[in-house]
């Protein structure tokens, strides 16, 4: 493995770039407006990219598989409709809620990964599919109507509650924690296990894999339960944070999250990605979307800035891949 | 990832916003609103009315709200970013209100006033709420159909969501109505449309399709009325549409004959009671706690009249 | 005979790279000028300043005597030189004559394209070259040898007075070759000059007029084909001699038979192959194009599924419908097309080494022991003189030779004990051939069962313990070593039981 294809670490001047950017991002919201730069805010930008950050580090682990996963978003409510279904319909307590959402994730995911790699659908259309899917039984199994978590008492603290508040004086969302002990499990995972390794390699050249006896099939469903489970994470973060569950939400959560993938280096077309650049690129979408707020920017012109970021950024990417090979 | 001269760019970008936004003066009471939406018609017509009240009461407002009615999370990150300009008071249509409340408390303990306006917010945070009656609205609504299609026959609803307040609220004052008063009035079928306009245009070529007999169809928001409208003039068919809100091509509509009337809110006036029972709370007077912002029902004879056209939007 | 092309004193660096360095070349009318060297000596660098897609820094380009400039491939073809590019370049889903005349189809009105006069076009271009070629036919169902034809019709459809042909036998039987070369020969009585770009001696000998030699990016010298022994173009290439030796078999009487394969069959491809391979042998495939040799190393390895028959490994039947299945087995499998099915090419040397073999070398839980993996690497860099700056390098940066051995390396960690070798060789230089060969001989002394499948005959010859020859998805035919290419020849063209003339 190259520098750049490990987990955590990558590329330095690469990272330096993209985490630069955010730096400059963040010193200019704050000499904009007086109010961009102040605890609250910043955690709540931090709160703003739990949900959207874990998402993505899932979608990592596919886009680098050369694969795209369009049902994270619909994915994500499911699993925080069943784990709705499980604690406020059905009692049980709040662990169990946790394992719901998880193991539902990882279902879902590993169906995904079976009709790609064992039934061969494009990863575009199987997902697709599945997206749809998903969001009709999240309205199905709800009634259209969503579920709270009134009932269970603790069940808003998983992303709303601040556990490092209580070590030091910064109230840091759990939902931002999470996504911290999410990215760097992941970044681990790819880095230095044999299911990252082959996750780069299946982008590089998934024949070539076969041919050197890998059972490229498995591998790929484990990535796709892999991440569905992640994505079961993130539903388990959305519902704490609404303390519901709504059946309606999830689409355009899968572009916002491939958005922050793409900003974070990771190339579409596989075999190359670091966690750290996602988490970087979710951090910019999200202090972009809060900054442009903050200065009262129109809501049509933050749409524009936004997409034109994205723009911007892959093309410096691009640029800056050309000019080195 | 960004080269120096992008940097550069974005510095750039951000002090010319700066500079446009620099305007936000301190003296200045700042009040902003986060809606359901701002794309549509509708919630334009109550930003028309929440500026308009702004610059009688010399108040900076700023009007936001996500892109559709399912991004309840992208709502409350936008009251999380009102909050983080230390507002005079904000104005606040909840997507759902159980998931606001943590932000709504944050605003009390930071003593902000909280002003609910259309549908508004389930607790009793709020000191106010500027909104129409759905209900009685849609009751009026159901009156009017029965009215129109001669008292029995088979009618339809084309709802835009079946999770909202004002969704529910439609669907369930003319449906309640037409079973309390009108037996002879068979509510056939209820089909949910998102207010999507091509939706909505499907969904009621299905409803004739299986139902040729029908004889009045109800949409209940701009979105769905004119899907029902679009279905009706694509089919052929000849059959009594009532819509609700307002926007060109409804007005259109029953200039043209095609839709026999609708209801209309007064969305200008829930922007201006808004922004003003803001303003009066921040100044610490009381206001009163639910300020009905009025609906009418309005047709081919009355369109014109100054009383409705005043709230009809374009 | 005129100049038709001289090129004097181009220079081309690139970063980190100075890939031409003062190379002159010239061509004449009505010949074919054959360039030589090992890979990366800047024969395709200088081609492609010819063709129009590099710049050079400093030289200058004369064509028909007039100095000119390449700034675009669009700017070469209008000067009538054309590519014949390695890798072909067709759009497998268009037809023949849609693919000639891509970008520039005859218009009707309102843009409609006129395919009467496209398909006319093309036949008549496949009927000045004297082949027999429906200009409708898909390319998709096309050999590569007719595609190429197709790639030098197209080539001639820009009137081009220049040809460069890239390696352009590297995927052809010798049939298809003959057949190639008769095409080559008229094009030159009609006066085209060919730049022809090979690594196959004879054919060189066979085809060639002059021979311009490279080496790392260097020009070497120009000699009259005819007079110049193969040593001594060779020797240019490669800066020193190379000893060209002979087979030596060893007595394998009491070694024991590593794999059996009983009458296997597949579809149109395999009918009824049976052979047993011994450990410590070399046995060569031999045959045409198409005569299911590659289908046949698929089969065995679980690449793809078989009909009927069995395979026995170490005298016990096994049942292997993966590749996985395989390599459990023992089996290795080294596919002709390195960088499509042999190799992650933006991946590091060490990771490709360890690919089919990361299990052994990671714990419980999956963390992979990069430091175990980082010494093995470094073991076989050096066992098998892999040249790269280091273990982590990316595999695109390594010459095709050592990308070759870091496939070897991946098996040989892997402990396969019978390896099948699949067109070892192709796109390699002479030099690293012959580490090739020498590796494959130590591999069969430590007791390795090698299947080896070469369209080279001297390649087959020269390695085999035994040669295997197929012909239409049949075993014709097994021969002792070193057996005369005319009964080669015959049991690979032997069509249902008669030996074609």
């Amino acid at each position: 493995m190259s520098a750049r294809e490990s987990g955590l670490g990558g590329n330095a001047q690469q990272k330096l770039l993209a985490f630069a950017s955010l730096i400059v991002l963040v010193i200019g919201f704050s000499l904009a407006s007086p109010n961009f730069f102040q605890v609250s805010n910043i955690m709540a930008i931090l709160q703003a990219t739990s949900v959207n950050g874990v998402l993505a580090v899932g979608v990592t682990l596919i886009i680098i598989t050369g694969g795209i996963d369009l049902s994270i978003g619909t994915l994500m409510t499911f699993c925080a409709v069943m784990t709705g279904v499980v604690l406020t319909w059905l009692g049980m307590p709040l662990p169990l809620g946790v394992l719901t959402a998880v193991g539902t994730g990882a279902l879902c995911g590993f169906v995904s990964g079976g009709l790609v790699a064992r039934m061969k659908i494009p990863p575009f259309i199987a997902t697709l599919g599945m997206m749809l899917v998903l969001k009709g039984l999240s309205l199905i199994v709800t009634g259209t109507k969503p579920i709270y978590f009134n009932d269970t008492p603790g069940f808003t603290t998983i992303a709303q509650g601040s556990l490092i508040g209580q070590i030091i004086p910064l109230p840091v969302p759990n939902g931002v924690l999470v996504l911290f002990i999410v990215a760097g499990v992941a970044a681990w995972i790819l880095g230095r296990t044999v299911l990252g390794r082959y996750t780069f390699a299946l982008g590089s050249n998934e024949e070539a894999v076969r041919l050197s006896g890998v059972n490229t099939e498995f591998w790929k469903i484990a990535i796709y339960t892999l991440a569905g489970a992640i994505c079961g994470i993130a539903g388990l973060l959305i519902a704490s944070r609404l303390n519901s569950a709504q059946p309606a939400l999830g689409l355009g959560y899968e572009l916002e999250a491939i958005a922050a993938v793409v900003i974070g280096g990771t190339s579409l077309s596989g075999g190359r990605g670091t966690i750290l650049g996602t988490l970087i690129g979710a951090l910019i979408m999200s202090v972009l979307t809060n900054g442009l707020r903050v200065l009262s920017v129109a809501p049509e012109w933050q749409t524009v800035v936004t997409g034109a970021i994205i723009i911007v950024a892959v093309y410096a990417d691009q640029m800056r891949r050309r000019g080195r090979s | 990832m960004f080269t120096r001269r992008t940097l550069l760019g974005a510095v750039a970008a951000l002090s010319l916003m700066t500079g446009a936004t620099g305007a936000v003066a301190q003296d200045k009471l700042y009040v902003p609103l986060i809606s359901k939406g701002f794309q549509h018609q509708f919630w334009q017509a109550v930003k028309v009315g929440a500026d308009k009240a702004g610059a009688e009461l010399g108040v900076e407002v700023t009007f936001e709200g996500p892109d559709n009615e399912s991004q309840v999370d992208k709502q409350i990150d936008m009251l999380a970013a009102a909050l983080a300009k230390k507002p005079a008071a904000i104005g606040f249509a909840a997507l759902d209100s159980q998931a606001a409340i943590p932000l709504l408390k944050q605003a009390q303990e930071a003593n902000i006033p909280v002003i609910a306006f259309d549908s508004g917010v389930d607790s009793d945070i709020p000191l106010a709420t500027a909104s129409t009656d759905n209900l009685a609205a849609a009751a009026l609504a159901a009156d009017k159909m029965a009215e129109l299609i001669g008292g029995e026959g088979k009618v339809a609803v084309v709802a835009h969501d079946q999770t909202s307040r004002t969704g529910v609220d439609r669907r369930d004052g003319f449906v309640n109505r037409i079973k309390e008063s009108h037996p002879n009035i068979e509510v056939v079928t209820i089909e949910y449309g998102g207010g999507d306009h091509l939706k909505s245009t499907e969904i009621t070529k299905a409803i004739l399709t299986a139902n040729p007999d029908i004889k009045g169809i109800f949409g209940t928001n701009e979105g769905s009325a004119i899907g029902v409208v679009n279905g009706v003039k694509e089919s052929g068919a000849k059959v009594v549409v009532v819509g609700y809100d307002s926007g060109k091509a409804q007005k259109d509509a029953i200039r043209e004959g095609v839709m026999a009337g609708a209801i209309t809110q007064n969305p200008v006036g829930i922007g201006y009671e808004t922004v003003k029972a803001a303003v009066a709370a921040a100044k610490g007077e009381t206001v009163e706690k639910n300020i009905d912002t009025g609906f009418y029902w309005y047709d081919k004879t009355n369109i014109d009249n100054p009383e409705i056209s005043a709230v009809l939007y374009d | 005979m005129s100049e038709l092309v001289r090129m004097e004193a181009i220079d081309k660096s690139f970063p980190g790279v100075h890939a031409l360095k003062s190379v002159n070349f010239d061509l004449h009318s009505g010949e074919v000028h054959a360039l030589m060297g090992e890979n990366g000596a800047g024969k395709s660098t200088l081609m492609k300043v010819l063709s129009g897609v590099y710049e050079p820094d400093s030289g200058r380009v004369f064509v028909d005597g007039q100095e000119v400039k390449l700034p675009t491939p669009k700017a070469a073809q209008d000067l009538g030189i054309g590519i014949i590019h390695q890798e072909l370049a067709l759009m497998r889903d268009l037809t023949v004559a849609q693919n000639i005349w891509i970008g520039r189809e005859p218009r009707l009105s309102f843009g409609r394209i006129d395919e009467a006069k496209l398909n006319a076009d093309a036949a008549a271009i496949f009927a000045s070259m004297h082949i027999r070629m429906d200009p409708r036919t898909p390319v998709e169902g096309l050999t590569i040898a007719r595609q190429q034809m197709v790639e030098i019709a197209k080539a001639l459809s820009y009137r081009s007075r220049v040809l460069i042909m890239d390696e352009p036998t590297a995927a052809l039987n010798d049939a298809e070759i003959a057949e190639l070369f008769a095409i080559i020969r008229r094009l030159k009585a009609e006066g085209v000059g060919i730049i022809y770009i090979s690594h196959k001696m004879d054919e060189i000998k066979q085809i060639s007029d002059r021979v311009t030699v490279m080496r790392d990016g260097a020009y070497v010298g120009t000699v009259v084909a005819d007079e110049t022994p193969i040593s001594k173009i060779i020797s240019m290439m490669v800066g020193r001699e190379l000893k060209d030796e002979a087979v030596t078999i060893p007595d394998l009487s009491r070694a024991e038979t590593a794999l059996e394969v009983i009458d296997v069959s597949r579809g149109k491809e395999l009918k009824n192959i049976s052979f047993s391979l011994k450990k410590g042998e070399i046995l060569g495939f031999a045959g045409l194009m198409g005569a299911g040799r590659t289908e046949l190393a698929r089969a065995i390895f679980g690449a793809e599924p078989i009909d009927s028959g069995e395979i026995r490994v170490h005298g016990r039947p096994v049942r292997i419908n993966s590749p996985a299945e395989a390599v459990r087995a023992g089996i290795g499998y080294l596919s002709e097309d390195r960088k499509h099915y042999g190799l992650a090419l933006g991946m590091d040397v060490r990771a490709n080494i360890a690919m089919a073999s990361l299990r052994r070398h990671s714990d419980a839980i999956g963390r992979i022991d990069e430091a175990a993996l980082a010494k093995i690497a470094k073991d076989y860099i050096a066992k098998l003189a892999i040249r790269t700056p280091s273990d982590r390098q990316e595999l695109r940066l390594l010459s095709g030779g050592n990308q070759q051995k870091v496939v070897i390396a991946k098996w040989l960690l892997r402990d396969c004990d019978i390896l099948i070798f699949d067109e070892p060789t192709r796109g390699i230089d002479v030099g690293a051939k012959a580490e090739i060969y020498r590796l494959l001989n130590e591999l069969a002394a430590q007791g390795k069962a090698i299947i080896v499948i070469s369209s080279e005959l001297p390649e087959v010859l020269r390695l085999s313990h035994r040669i295997a020859v197929m012909c239409e998805g049949r075993l014709t035919g097994i021969l002792p070593g070193g057996a005369d290419q005319e009964k080669i020849m015959a049991l690979a063209t032997e069509r249902n039981g008669k030996t074609a003339a």
